[in-house]
């Protein structure tokens, strides 16, 4: 029974819907709603009312987008099975266990396909991980090859590059496969990937980046779920416009395309992302696979998940200031896609606005604008819950409140990333962690505590100054709902988000690795 | 042996367990009809129903045809009294006994949707409805409305889960009841068809061809009446007139559906929590956890007629009322059952313990509060008047329909009459109001009384007028409000 449940998990993502009459009027509605707010309502306060069209500018942008993104989500590319050209299969490694170094080549191994090599990119040592030898130990032992580098660089970017250049560069018609350490795959990952590089004009195909582990803890549910969204609806939508983002792992590349554009992007800390674009912008083809095809571990406490969250965040802010919206060769579409992915990174400043304007109320009674609370909830609750049940429909009903919560819960990573761009500060890659850091992580949570705090401290406030009005009960619900948002998110970094659901889940998750492995 | 066994275990289970539940649901709303609702005083309404139904059938039926309403539930009333009487407390009977069955009813509906224990939920929200306990104690057809509503939904359901002959029958039998019941039983047909549009693959093949033919046997139904209405000369109401609602409005039925009739500022408290709905609707986010064909059809038997209501009402007329909208509550309990039930067992059962105990804490509120909005001391106004008015007085009510509970309660010696002037026994519609004939028909009233006391409710729009005139041209020597809005004057008219 939990086995199936597994294996449901790995599909049920995958089977996305696009409800065309819903997403029609979800459109409309979200114009609309944008329309009443910013043009019929009386002005309160011009800065916060300014703000708060700002955010709603966001808002709706994320709506449109996402349905035009999701219109069509059912474009699948050819591929010819017969077409089966050598991989060199590329394992990075940082300092992971060599459990779990191990685990993974040995499903690499095991891949039924005619022709490929292994290699264990072995970074550990410019990493200056203690254990750094541990891969030559595994790749010794399970008999496959192992590229240990030397000269620092180019974190994992540099290290992928560097196995390039040991292994011909740009020479052949080859494909280079990429997988994490921990990301195990399928027997027939390769049979089902490289089939699609018939074409001559494909340079890349990227598969979903399924967590294993996603049953172990809250955490781990968590991101899990966050990412079911990405992996469902978007970027099965994004294959039509062939503008499939790069993610780093499970995918497989044409060597001489990739090295084309220089090999992996080390200009930046998301040098996926930015490889996926450079190589769009040369005219070349991505490839959506929806079908899990490897399994990899998820962050399984708040540190690690925070530390992830703000590399891929910083990775995307990276690529803004690359530029790339004024480039020449890619399309709108494709442009349009690249900026959908980097603008989630902005919705941490959105939920910071949100969440000040009922404590701004609180504190002085200011309010953004002047109309009923009513009319208010009249135009804003069918908005909402149609964008909602969109979003639930198109992802098969996958999107859960903890992927929400913790989206809006990173407001703080998201800023800081921001900060970091606009700073320039000098962020370096770091390997999420493949296991569990053990620890109280409140210190991340600081501002959503303070968040309750200043929310409690404003209440005596407020009802001296207005009585239990409508204005100020209005102003608590909605604060309320912030506090109700930010909660998951202090639980995660409490000892307690870390732990273990149960033993029965642990031990069903690792029979069903070993079995689809 | 082993036989017994199997009987056993094939014993529907609901018998056994829930059965109990539900008959102390409905013992409990009884009770609580007892203690709460049954002392209060004839409202407005209730007295037009019990003017209406001591007519013949023939007068009964023209009086309800002229009026905003069909004649099912004035029939059955009418009947009702034959046997037992027209006392007040009788006729609140009849509409307990529909709130009663309901219970049952909605209990079935939500165990077929979605499980016993929902369907007991359901069951709680409904006994413990503060709106449903007072329509549920009200001379009206209001209850009877949400009972036929009910079954309809319930026939409809099993129309689409099974959908044998009893199922169509039964269908087509309580929407032949429903339509008679109240006009905005259309609303729920207009629901059905919708949901029938978005949802023809879970019905039977032949579903289409059966919901024509039931369709053409309701028009044929309804066709008597509709041509006895016209042939009366069209509806004439002689009820409160209605104004175009706002967003507020909208918001107050929502409120009122779940917390009843609340004063003012509770109810402004209750309605300015609306962002806690965001929350609720984030918590149901759940993997996996779709909306089935029900809850669609709940949802938008919820949703629909309330939105359609408030969009006639501002584009053509005024046709909102909040009572008018009451079928829709049973849908309103069953969505709000479901989106509690795909919550976490824990969040799901304090959720449900705060509803409830909120809902029986209003409820206790709107049945003891003397400032609940909605009530009527007719009776009490009465009793002041018989004691305090002399034959050489007039009472006069406005507006003009709201003497049918003064009828009912006022046993004095002074006369009584309406402003505008109005004889209630004629056929025709109130005479319209003007500044000219308020004139007229004071001084028409001042001629042979002493003292006039003047009893306003229901405002109509020139409430304000008649007072001033009266404050103008005559000397107060008393004024008391006996419920919200009720309000009496006395002025002297001659020395």
């Amino acid at each position: 029974m939990k086995n199936n449940s597994f294996e449901k998990a790995k599909t049920a993502f995958l089977q996305t819907r696009s409800h065309r009459g819903l997403f029609t009027v979800t459109a409309i509605l979200s114009v609309v709603y944008f329309y009443v707010i910013a043009f019929t309502f009386p002005v309160g306060v011009s800065l916060l009312f300014a703000l708060l069209i700002a955010g709603e500018i966001f808002h709706v942008y994320q709506v449109l987008s996402f349905i035009f993104t999701t219109w069509d989500t059912s474009y699948l590319h050819k591929r010819d099975p017969s077409f089966t050209p050598h991989v060199d299969v590329f394992i990075t490694v940082a300092g992971e266990e060599a459990d779990i170094v191990e685990e993974t080549t040995r499903a690499v191994k095991n891949m039924t396909y005619p022709d490929f090599s292994v290699y264990i990119l072995n970074d550990g040592y410019v990493a200056k991980k203690e254990n750094w030898k541990e891969a030559e130990d595994v790749a010794e032992k399970l008999g496959v090859f192992c590229i240990t580098r030397k000269t620092p660089g180019g974190a994992k970017a540099g290290n992928i590059n560097n196995a390039l250049r040991e292994t011909g560069w740009g020479e052949g018609n080859g494909l280079v496969a990429i997988f994490d350490a921990d990301h195990i795959p399928h027997a027939d990952f390769l049979s089902k990937t490289a089939t699609y590089f018939f074409d001559p004009k494909v340079a890349f195909v990227q598969t979903p980046q399924f967590y294993r582990n996603f049953a172990k803890n809250y955490i781990t549910r968590s991101a899990w779920e966050q990412q079911e969204l990405f992996f469902g609806p978007i970027c099965r939508g994004r294959n039509r416009f062939n503008g499939v983002t790069m993610c780093g792992t499970n995918m497989v590349l044409r060597r001489d395309m990739l090295c084309s554009v220089g090999g992996m992007s080390e200009d930046s800390i998301a040098e996926d992302f930015l490889t996926g674009l450079l190589l769009h912008e040369k005219g070349l083809t991505s490839v959506y696979v929806p079908e899990v095809l490897a399994e990899g571990l998820a962050p399984e406490d708040f540190l690690s998940y925070s530390k992830q969250q703000f590399r891929w965040a910083r990775g995307g802010f990276d690529a803004l200031a690359f530029g790339f919206l004024s480039r020449r060769h890619l399309s709108l579409a494709q442009k349009f896609q690249y900026f959908s992915s980097i603008s989630f990174y902005f919705s941490g400043l959105v939920v910071v606005m949100n969440a000040l304007i009922p404590v701004i109320f609180l504190y002085t009674g200011m309010i953004a604008f002047t109309v009923s609370t009513m009319f208010l909830a009249a135009i804003f609750l069918p908005y909402i819950f149609l964008t909602l049940y969109m979003i639930q429909l198109s992802s098969n009903f996958s999107f859960t409140f903890r992927a929400l919560t913790f989206s809006m819960g990173a407001f703080t990573i998201h800023i800081k990333a921001i900060w970091a761009a606009i700073t320039r500060e000098k962020s370096s890659f770091q390997v999420t962690p493949k296991k569990q850091v053990e620890g109280n992580f409140v210190s991340l949570v600081i501002p959503h505590i303070a968040y309750i705090v200043l929310v409690l401290g404003g209440i005596p406030i407020a009802l001296m100054r207005e009585g239990f009005s409508a204005s100020f009960i209005a102003n608590i619900a909605w604060a309320a709902l912030m506090v109700g948002v930010f909660v998951p998110s202090i639980y995660a970094a409490l000892p307690s988000g870390a732990k273990s659901h149960s033993k029965h889940v642990a031990r069903t998750v690792d029979k069903s690795v070993s079995v689809s492995v | 042996m082993e036989n017994e066994v199997k009987k056993t275990e094939a014993a529907p289970s609901w018998i056994s367990t829930d059965f109990p539940i539900i008959l102390m649901l409905m013992l409990f709303a009884a009770l609580l009809s007892i203690v709460f609702f049954r002392e209060q005083s004839l409202r407005l309404d209730e007295s037009q129903s019990i003017w209406q139904t001591s007519r013949t059938v023939m007068g009964m039926l023209s009086l309800v045809g002229k009026d905003v309403h069909v004649p099912l539930y004035h029939l059955i009333l009418h009947t009702w009294q034959i046997f037992l009487g027209n006392d007040v407390a009788v006729d609140r009977l009849l509409s307990l006994v529909f709130f009663l069955l309901s219970i049952p009813a909605i209990y079935s509906l939500g165990a077929i949707c979605y499980g016993r224990k929902t369907g007991i939920f359901v069951a709680a929200l409904l006994t413990l409805s503060p709106f449903m306990n007072w329509y549920g104690n009200e001379i009206r057809m209001y209850s009877m409305f949400v009972l036929v509503a009910i079954l309809h939904e319930y026939f409809f359901v099993k129309i689409w889960k099974r959908g044998d002959f009893m199922d169509w029958f039964w269908f087509a039998l309580v929407s032949v009841c429903g339509m008679y019941t109240h006009y905005f039983f259309f609303l729920l047909v207009l629901c059905d068809m919708i949901f029938y549009f978005f949802h023809k693959e879970i019905f039977p093949k032949d579903a289409f061809k059966k919901f024509f033919k039931i369709g053409i046997f309701l028009i044929v139904c309804f066709l008597p009446w509709a041509l006895f209405v016209i042939y009366l000369g069209g509806i004439s109401s002689s009820e409160p007139a209605l104004t175009a609602p706002s967003t507020v409005d909208l918001f107050n039925t929502f409120s009122q559906f779940l917390f009843g009739f609340q004063t003012d500022h509770l109810n402004t408290i209750l309605v300015s929590l609306w962002p806690l709905t965001v929350f609720l609707g984030f918590l149901a986010l759940r993997k996996g956890k779709g909306m089935a064909p029900e809850t669609l059809y709940f949802l938008i038997v919820f949703l629909l007629p309330n939105v359609i209501a408030f969009i006639v009402s501002l584009t053509l007329s005024p046709i909102y009322l909040t009572r008018y909208l009451i079928f829709t509550i049973p849908s309103m309990y069953l969505f709000l059952g479901w989106l509690f039930s795909t919550y976490p067992k824990t969040l799901s059962l304090a959720v449900k313990c705060i509803l409830i105990a909120l809902m029986a804490a209003t409820l206790v509120f709107e049945g003891v509060s003397a400032s609940t909005p909605v009530k009527e001391n007719y009776e009490e106004a009465s009793t002041f008047l018989e004691r305090n008015a002399s034959a050489s007085d007039i009472i006069v009510v406005s507006a003009p329909f709201t003497i049918y509970p003064m009828l009912y309660y006022y046993r004095g010696p002074a006369t009584l009459t309406t402003l505008p002037i109005w004889n209630q026994e004629a056929n025709g519609p109130i005479p319209a109001y003007s500044k000219d004939e308020l004139v007229k028909d004071v001084a028409t009233l001042e001629a042979n009384h002493s003292n006039l006391w003047l009893l306003l409710s229901y405002d109509q729009g020139y409430q304000k007028d008649v007072e001033l005139y009266f404050d103008t041209h005559y000397q107060k020597l008393y004024s008391d409000e006996f419920s919200p809005g009720l309000t009496l004057y006395e002025y002297k008219l001659r020395y």
